[in-house]
């Protein structure tokens, strides 16, 4: 959120004198961020798992705030309709349909406790090891614009290299839709027995004579049609 | 804040003007009740009233796994959509390549949509 003197580019079309503008979203970035950290905590330390998919939903709405600030509506609406609209209803059901006995889960915890803190420690040294020694990020340099995207938003950016230059990425992901769902049919779906079924075809093709008979009832035993 | 935030400013007041408002009006109530309010709590006014009956088993059920069939199926044309947006607007930059990449995308969806309605899977029985 600094906007130091030593860009070239520069990364925001607002003036660098509009301290109101540059409070506000200080404000925001920090209000979002927190509620990003605060929620993530819970999400991991709540008891109830439903509970959990619920904190992980808020984060996903301020993680979509977040990329609001940094300009890039498309991927904040992206976030709220995929994730939280889909993916999390999808967490949800997994957390429904599974019927486990958290209690019991959660017994084990002591046992698990020393291989949970290496894989923590290696996740940590290895996330160090990536952000702090190269990457440096000089504050507005990483929102400017590409050379190639100038005069495009942010949304048009993404699309002129989604289909061209990485086509066969965009190209796989369909693969990978694909597959999803028919593993997903072919997991789940089976033909109940028993089962009535609305058979529409049938049902246009009556016609009055194939639906309508005379029938002479004998006393005491009854029709059958 | 670039300008596209800023312009999201309104929304970020509204919630926030949400957030109390919904306060107020679930707060109030109970800041007033509990202060003027008699509170004698009793197990039997927890129980079942008259005809209703005791509940039949823990309210968190197993679900049908058919609900995550119609799940999956939504999250996948969910993204085909997601993906249209940034194809349509590209087009000027993408041209035909662009346009045909995006045929081809929806043509494999679309043997997953044939596959799904052939197989029965949309259907709820």
């Amino acid at each position: 959120m600094r906007r130091g003197g030593r860009t070239r580019r520069a990364p925001f079309r607002t003036a660098p004198s509009d301290l109101k503008t540059l409070v506000t979203a200080v404000f925001a970035f920090y209000l979002f961020a927190g509620i990003v950290l605060l929620s993530g905590a819970a999400t991991i330390l709540s008891k109830n798992p439903v509970h959990s998919v619920l904190w992980l939903i808020l984060a996903f709405f301020n993680a979509a705030g977040l990329f609001i600030l940094l300009g890039a509506e498309f991927l904040a609406m992206l976030l709220v309709i995929v994730y939280v609209g889909a993916v999390a209803v999808l967490f949800l059901f997994v957390v429904m349909m599974l019927d486990i006995d958290f209690a019991a889960l959660r017994a084990g915890f002591v046992k698990a406790l020393p291989v949970g803190l290496l894989l923590a420690v290696v996740l940590v040294s290895e996330l160090l090891l990536v952000a702090g020694g190269s990457v440096r990020v000089v504050a507005g340099e990483a929102a400017a614009p590409l050379d190639g995207f100038v005069g495009m938003t942010n949304t048009q950016a993404l699309g002129s290299v989604l289909y061209t230059k990485y086509l066969f990425v965009f190209q796989a992901s369909g693969i990978v839709l694909l597959t999803a769902m028919v593993g997903a049919i072919v997991l789940t779906h089976r033909q109940r027995a028993g089962t009535k079924r609305q058979d529409v075809g049938a049902q246009v093709a009556r016609t009055p004579a194939s639906s309508i008979s005379n029938v002479k009832p004998v006393s005491g035993e009854g029709v059958s049609l | 804040m670039p300008e596209v935030a800023s312009q999201y400013l309104p929304i970020l007041l509204f919630i926030g003007v949400g957030i109390a408002f919904s306060l107020i009006f679930v707060g109030a109530p109970v800041l007033v009740s509990g202060l003027v309010g008699t509170a004698k709590p009793d197990a039997a006014k927890l129980a079942e009233y008259e005809s209703g009956f005791p509940a039949f088993s823990d309210s968190r059920g197993q679900f049908d796994v058919r609900f995550y069939l119609v799940a999956i199926l939504f999250i996948v044309f969910d993204l085909e959509a997601a993906f249209l947006f940034p194809w349509a607007i590209s087009l000027h930059w993408t041209g035909q390549a662009g346009w045909w990449a995006m045929m081809e995308f929806l043509a494999e969806l679309a043997i997953g949509l044939v596959y799904a309605w052939k197989i029965g899977a949309l259907d709820w029985e």
